[in-house]
């Protein structure tokens, strides 16, 4: 509990913000979150494993089976949790033209 | 750019992402590849569609890999930070290496300061001639009896032998030795004195300290050769003692040199050698050391040959020849014997596997291997010259040097020191954790042993650098006969995170 306190109160750099609010946008692996964000990979992955450390995104492996099927191999995709939906929240308001940025799921979809 | 060039680059990229492993954490090691190997797949896919070969294309797949190291140290010092606060090196390989020196050096000192160690250091640096035997009736097989007469020597003597080209007679008895010089402490006593003939020193090739090296040759004086110990109690380790004359018994003997401590190794407590050019016929029974030729050399391939031997009156006389070499074992060879008793022994009250097996031996790299059996070595060989020394200090701490007490304190040490040594060198080794050498701790009892049939009953030990856990079964079964090591991925870390790892209030991500 205290954890998610902390990371709730914590003060994300505008980097991880952007790929915070990449993730949540749905682009859900790092290299889709490159393209998105225009970040080179050094800087891109290293702020996921921080990300994931901190427990404000969290990942897990494709399905071999879905990978199989389309002929590619699997994917390891990322996901915010629910402190991380909080401190997005947070540095939203910190960070107000992330979401000009980045356009929601939502908004692409429609 | 050509298609046969592809290859080449996707080989030099794989060649980074490989390097770049190089620096992740072993445990994350094997993911952390995967990840970038599919991740890698979709960059080519996306820069170069099609199979399209370009330049920026690869320039752009090549900048992508590269980033893969940036990705790599940053997982390494997330891999230190995770690591848990050690307060100490309790339990590690180094701690348990550092202990062993400490005994190893504190026996070895201990070794040194024993007088009785350090005299039986010096009897094994006093080694005889190569090639000499004691010859004993073999009526007489403890070998400390004197069973020689001096009829019989001078007959053998006299005689052109075939097995031998030099001999030696002594037979101890007890004399008073007057002094005439004010150096002597005293001036008559019962001392074990050795009549010998004259060339037993030169025989067995022994030196001798303050040998008088100016006598005159015509000098008729049977010479006295001092022990050490008794020139150091009866003439004040008085350098120049040699010369004097003394009377031993009811001869006048002239004192040609001391011999060092611990190199009289065959039978008889002497404390002067009296060297005579014949011994007295009507003298009783006594030894006799002879000096193998290269004929009789071949024949003694054991350390103990039977001699059948022409006495005076030409009866068969049934005699032994017992290597000096061999006669009276040294510390070493004692611990080399006892040693051998205890590794024939150690099965019985341990067992002499490792526990090496896992669930999952792929992650058993050969590195994690050699490791591991390195360690076992370093300590094994430590163990033995602890051993050794303790065993040397134990038994010449309360006993004289040279006794067979002595040597029975030895061998029972040594064996005892040897075999619980080795087996907890066993022990230990199985209580370490593979990876990281480290005791495993936290014993926790699992299952029920009213239930052994049923579901698994054991100890359970713990890691606590997170690598492993360790299964030892209560009850040895069919299904689970020994224990077993569970290796713990990447999951398990946040059990062994120490206190401070976390975001900081304030501190900034990314």
């Amino acid at each position: 509990m205290a954890r998610e306190t902390k990371s709730a109160d914590a003060k994300l750099s505008h980097t991880a913000a952007l790929i915070l609010h990449a993730v949540d946008a749905g682009f859900v692996y790092g290299f889709g979150i490159m393209e998105m964000t225009g970040l080179p990979s050094g800087t891109v992955y290293p702020a996921m494993r921080r990300l994931e450390r901190d427990e404000l995104i969290r990942s897990h492996w494709e399905r071999q089976s879905i990978a199989d099927a389309e002929q590619r191999p699997p994917r390891k995709y990322y996901k915010l949790t629910p402190a991380g939906k909080t401190t997005l929240e947070a540095s939203r308001k910190r960070y107000p033209l992330l979401e000009r940025l980045i356009p929601s799921e939502e908004a692409r979809s429609v | 750019m050509t298609p046969a060039s592809m290859p080449l680059f996707h080989f030099f990229d794989q060649c980074l992402l490989r390097a770049a492993s190089l620096v992740v954490p072993a445990r994350r090691r094997a993911e952390w590849r995967r990840e970038w190997q599919s991740e890698l797949w979709h960059v080519r896919r996306t820069c170069a569609p099609g199979g399209c070969i370009s330049w920026a294309a690869e320039q752009q797949v090549m900048s992508f890999c590269l980033g893969a190291f940036q990705d790599a140290l940053c997982l390494r010092s997330q891999g230190m930070q995770m690591r848990l606060p050690r307060p100490t090196k309790q339990g590690t390989a180094v701690q348990c290496f550092f202990a062993l020196v400490g005994v190893l050096f504190a026996c070895y000192a201990m070794a040194l300061l024993l007088p009785g160690v350090r005299a039986e250091r010096d009897l094994m640096v006093g080694q005889v001639n190569p090639g000499l035997v004691m010859i004993q009736n073999a009526g007489y097989s403890d070998g400390l009896s004197p069973s020689i007469r001096p009829k019989q020597y001078r007959t053998w003597k006299g005689r052109k032998q075939q097995y031998f080209d030099g001999f030696a007679f002594y037979r101890v008895e007890s004399d008073s030795v007057i002094q005439d010089s004010a150096s002597a402490s005293s001036n008559a006593s019962g001392w074990g004195v050795a009549h010998a003939s004259a060339n037993l020193f030169v025989l067995l090739g022994l030196p001798l300290r303050y040998a008088d090296s100016d006598r005159d040759a015509g000098d008729s004086l049977p010479s006295l050769i001092l022990s050490e110990a008794m020139w150091t109690r009866e003439f004040a380790a008085n350098p120049h003692v040699t010369g004097s004359v003394v009377r031993v018994g009811n001869r006048t003997a002239r004192i040609a040199g001391v011999a060092p401590n611990g190199f009289w190794k065959l039978p008889g407590k002497v404390d002067a050698w009296l060297l005579e050019p014949e011994p007295e016929s009507a003298a009783g029974a006594g030894y006799v050391v002879a000096h193998l030729t290269p004929a009789g050399e071949a024949e003694m391939w054991t350390q103990c040959v039977h001699i059948t031997a022409y006495g005076p009156d030409d009866s068969e006389d049934d005699l032994l020849g017992v290597s000096i070499e061999d006669y009276r074992p040294g510390p070493w060879s004692i611990y080399l014997f006892a040693l051998l008793l205890a590794l024939l022994a150690l099965p019985a009250i341990t067992s002499v596997s490792l526990g090496e097996s896992s669930v999952s031996p792929q992650r058993t790299s050969w590195s994690r291997r050699l490791n591991r059996w390195s360690f076992l070595c370093v300590k094994v060989a430590l163990l033995l010259p602890i051993v050794y020394f303790a065993s040397l200090d134990m038994a010449y701490a309360f006993t004289t040097p040279y006794s067979n007490a002595s040597a029975y304190i030895q061998l029972a040490a040594t064996f005892g020191m040897c075999l619980f040594g080795l087996r907890w060198v066993l022990r230990d080794q199985r209580q370490r954790c593979p990876v990281c050498l480290r005791l495993v701790e936290h014993p926790a009892q699992v299952g029920q042993a009213s239930r052994t049939f049923l579901a698994w009953n054991g100890t359970e030990l713990m890691c606590m650098d997170g690598h492993t856990l360790l299964h030892v079964p209560g009850i040895p079964t069919s299904w689970f006969g020994a224990q077993r090591w569970l290796y713990l991925d990447t999951s398990w870390d946040f059990l062994f995170a120490g206190p401070g790892v976390g975001i900081e209030s304030g501190e900034a991500i990314g």
